[in-house]
């Protein structure tokens, strides 16, 4: 191959592998794999837990959406009882260095104990990958994968898009239901919806 | 007109204390309340309010450089100001008429709002009942809680109670000198009903909307606000294409859209920023039609006043 027979080759390669790196995954799709740095220093790869339900949270401790369900209980209570049901809750932090919600590793197991969360694992993104794998928009928007590896809901929390602490009694939350669906073996009703929040803080 | 209400005694002697001034309602304008990064003002458009007419009060945002609130449909993320009234029976206002909003944020998440200052419109009408109302004093206090999310490159919450006092009179409502300005300014950002000569047809593409507007003149450019959320992908670009007499919109559909639309509503915007409302119905049988000749590809954009806008 003479160099510019490779040069066109790249140059080929490159107009494919563009489209590829940002086509995101959607609901009905395979998961996109990833592996990362937990808070707590372990490295964590998505299809070790194929099997499994797992949920993703994206997350930015100063969105006050977030804000929302943390102090008001909800997000802790919602990660207790479904990772007790055997799913797998993997809160995400995609904030880059020196945007708002960007926390080391440190900062971000302080905060899970002040705020008593229970998650799996905590994710450090701070290069946006996993967000932007996912076709992330907000923060805090939820995804949940089967244990075949499929999306089977990426959206909001709940139906009630707002900051106030009292709508979170009443609301309906997206994804209790898709997994009880999923659980019982039903179609989830509703796979996709907007995901509210402030939005994700980015790399620029 | 009166300048203070409901005490002018009390506010006489407070205009000699230029600071005091600040928490009177000064006839159809109140003082700004603050908001983050910001401050907000309920104003009427008359002097007065009167059974069975209809004015417009102003929720009159004003924005340190650099923030930003949302329209009714807020894009990608944030959400619209939400307003609470509590009015005397027999007065009711009605939903929020939205400015022209802008495209906020230019990477992969794009939100619609507005920066610097802006005026929400809001009917206010007043039953013919409404007559007994100004029975104590002759006039009404219009009440409204406001929620705003105000942001910039983070987001906070805010809230406002706002207040104003109008007179009651039988005759109609006369335009308020002091406010005429703003309202005449807000007007202008208002989006105006699409012309009766122009066709604009909708054509689900699969993974895309075609918009095809023919207007009987060279557009340059012009871009699509959808009013209702999940159904186009906010940060796409929207290709445009010239077409004779008109252009060509692809908009890339919402991921979220998992079932297909009847219509598609919007605001079109063109050059100069002037906004255009849209509502047309969702042509999915492109191809079919063609054979037939295309002539129910055209639709007229008829925008049903009960339908716009539909959100709150």
């Amino acid at each position: 191959m003479n160099r510019s027979t490779l040069y066109r080759f790249l140059v080929i390669l490159m107009l494919f592998a563009v489209p590829l790196l940002i086509a995101a995954a959607k609901v009905g799709d395979s998961a996109p794999e990833f592996t990362t740095t937990a808070s707590n220093g372990k490295t964590i790869r998505l299809s070790d837990y194929r099997g499994k339900f797992v949920v993703l949270e994206w997350h930015n401790n100063g969105c006050p959406y977030v804000g929302k369900h943390y102090n008001s209980g909800n997000m802790q209570r919602l990660q207790k009882q479904w990772t007790s049901k055997g799913v797998v809750w993997l809160t995400v932090l995609s904030s880059a260095p020196g945007k708002q919600g960007y926390l080391t590793a440190g900062e971000e197991n302080d905060y899970l104990t002040k705020e008593h969360a229970a998650p799996t694992a905590a994710l450090l993104d701070p290069t946006g990958e996993i967000g932007h794998l996912y076709n992330v928009k907000t923060s805090p928007q939820m995804v949940v994968v089967n244990p075949q590896g499929t999306v089977i809901y990426s959206g909001a929390i709940d139906d009630k898009p707002t900051t106030d602490l009292q709508d979170v009694q009443g609301a309906t939350n997206y994804v209790s239901l898709a997994l009880e669906q999923a659980m019982a073996g039903e179609p989830v009703q509703t796979p996709a919806t907007r995901p509210y929040g402030c939005s994700v803080k980015y790399k620029d | 007109m009166r300048l203070c209400h409901p005490r002018p005694d009390i506010c006489r002697a407070a205009a000699l204390a230029a600071a005091a001034l600040l928490s009177c309602a000064v006839g159809s304008r109140a003082a700004g309340t603050p908001i983050p990064h910001g401050t907000l003002e309920l104003v009427s458009e008359n002097q007065w309010i009167a059974p069975g007419h209809t004015i417009h009060l102003g929720l009159h945002f004003q924005l340190e450089k650099g923030w930003h609130i949302y329209w009714v449909n807020p894009g990608d993320s944030g959400e619209p100001p939400r307003v609470t009234w509590q009015l005397p029976a027999g007065v009711r206002a009605d939903e929020i008429e939205w400015p022209t909003p802008r495209r906020l944020g230019t990477s992969s998440i794009v939100d619609f709002g507005y920066e610097d200052d802006v005026m929400l419109l809001v009917p206010l009408r007043a039953g013919v009942g409404a007559a007994a109302l100004g029975a104590g004093d002759g006039s009404v206090q219009l009440r409204g809680e406001v929620k705003v999310l105000v942001c910039r490159e983070m987001c906070i919450p805010g809230k406002a109670q706002l207040s104003l006092t109008l007179p009651v009179k039988s005759q109609a409502p006369e335009p308020d000198a002091q406010t005429n300005g703003l309202f005449a300014a807000a007007r202008k950002a208002m989006p105006r009903p699409a012309p009766a000569t122009w066709r604009i047809s909708v054509a689900d593409a699969r993974d895309s909307f075609s918009l095809t507007a023919k207007l009987g003149k060279h557009i340059a450019q012009a871009s699509f606000f959808p009013l209702e959320e999940s159904q186009i992908k906010n940060a796409a670009p929207q290709q445009f294409t010239a077409v004779p007499g008109g252009f060509r919109l692809t908009l890339q559909k919402s991921d979220q859209l998992l079932k297909p639309i009847v219509r598609l509503k919007g605001v079109l915007v063109l050059a100069g920023d002037q906004g255009y409302i849209m509502d047309v119905p969702v042509n999915h049988t492109v191809a079919a039609r063609r054979d037939d000749g295309g002539a129910l590809d055209f639709v007229a954009a008829s925008p049903a006043k009960r339908d716009w806008p539909p959100l709150q």
